[in-house]
């Protein structure tokens, strides 16, 4: 998917000073980008501050961007960039807190982390059996539809590493699907 | 193509990630073996549910008002960071040409002082005069000074 002459042309806007530009550049992605992050994230606020981080990112870098490449896939590969770097970011305060004898803060109401349970997505349930990697390529390639090469290149690997990761995602998640979650299958 | 190989090639296959020679082997086996046909067909489900439980979640939207909000920042913090980084970019050139001066200086002094240095000193001894050749190894420049009994300058030749 390539980039179209519109956005084009609010690209060298953009570039040429045009600040303004940039809101009708973005705004189709709005939601699919907020979309992706919170795939990535599974968590609404985290999702809203990687897409915003993303934005960012995407406004502060626009001279890198290469215009033979679509432009939404460039958001989601700066997207996927910014989840890793707050994943990242939060394991080193988990480890900072653990390492300090002190717990993970926790939900001030256990009945909402029942609540919420019970109405997890069964998205959520399949993704919660794939590693960080699995994830990423599972969610580009499959969810969202980019291609093999698109998904190689957004996270920055090899098309070799999507297909290996991308086998063994499937491959969790037709077994979640088949032995934890019977039910999905059930309506089909 | 044996079971083994073709059950490692499914999962690619029910997404159709598979290179079109691979596809086509697979495929061949797939016709003839029941059980890997029930493994992609299961793939193929598990896939289709997941894409549709995609299609059916809602993570929700920025309020009309936030997404105001944060295009201004990112406006706003844009133009902060071309100024710095227009700053930046002033301060290290300047960094630069005085940096460029000084060594050229250094060089300058070190070159004449090697290359234009005394060569000879002449002095005639009884003579109201007394002259300093300079010669440049490099060009074959000569520079005389001339000075009297008091190296008070007197004049010079090329």
């Amino acid at each position: 998917m390539r980039m179209n002459e519109t956005e084009k042309e609010l690209v060298a806007m953009v570039l040429s000073g045009r600040n303004d530009a940039f809101e009708p550049l973005v705004t189709p992605y709005r939601q699919p980008l907020l979309a992706l992050a919170y795939r990535l994230t599974r968590d609404f606020e985290d999702a809203k501050e990687i897409a915003q981080e993303a934005l960012l990112r995407a406004f502060k870098y626009l001279g890198r961007y290469d215009t033979s490449w679509s432009f939404r896939n460039w958001l989601f590969q700066i997207a996927a960039n910014a989840a890793r770097d707050r994943a990242r970011t939060k394991g080193r305060e988990a480890a900072a807190l653990a390492h300090a004898g002190r717990e993970l803060p926790q939900s001030p109401d256990p009945s909402s982390d029942r609540r919420s349970r019970e109405f997890q997505s069964d998205l959520d349930k399949c993704l919660s059996v794939l590693g960080p990697r699995e994830k990423e390529v599972f969610i580009l390639r499959d969810i969202e539809e980019l291609d093999i090469k698109e998904t190689a290149r957004a996270l920055a690997c090899s098309s070799v590493s999507v297909r290996v990761n991308l086998s063994s995602a499937r491959r969790k998640i037709r077994d979640a699907i088949r032995d934890k979650y019977p039910h999905l299958e059930e309506r089909q | 193509m044996s079971c083994r190989k073709a059950k490692k090639a499914i999962p690619l296959l029910a997404g159709g990630d598979l290179a079109p020679r691979n596809e086509r082997k697979v495929r061949a086996h797939i016709d003839i073996c029941p059980s890997c046909r029930q493994e992609l067909e299961e793939y193929r489900f598990a896939l289709g549910r997941a894409k549709a439980s995609a299609r059916e979640e809602k993570p929700g939207d920025w309020s009309e008002s936030e997404w105001k909000a944060l295009m201004t920042r990112i406006t706003v913090e844009k133009g902060e960071k071309g100024n710095t980084v227009l700053g930046l970019r002033a301060r290290w050139a300047l960094a630069s040409g005085m940096a460029a001066v000084i060594i050229l200086a250094i060089t300058v002094l070190f070159v004449k002082d090697t290359a234009f240095g005394p060569q000879e000193t002449s002095s005639v001894p009884g003579s109201d005069v007394v002259s300093v050749t300079m010669v440049s190894q490099e060009s074959g420049l000569q520079v005389v000074w001339f000075f009297n009994k008091n190296f008070e300058w007197k004049g010079d030749k090329n």
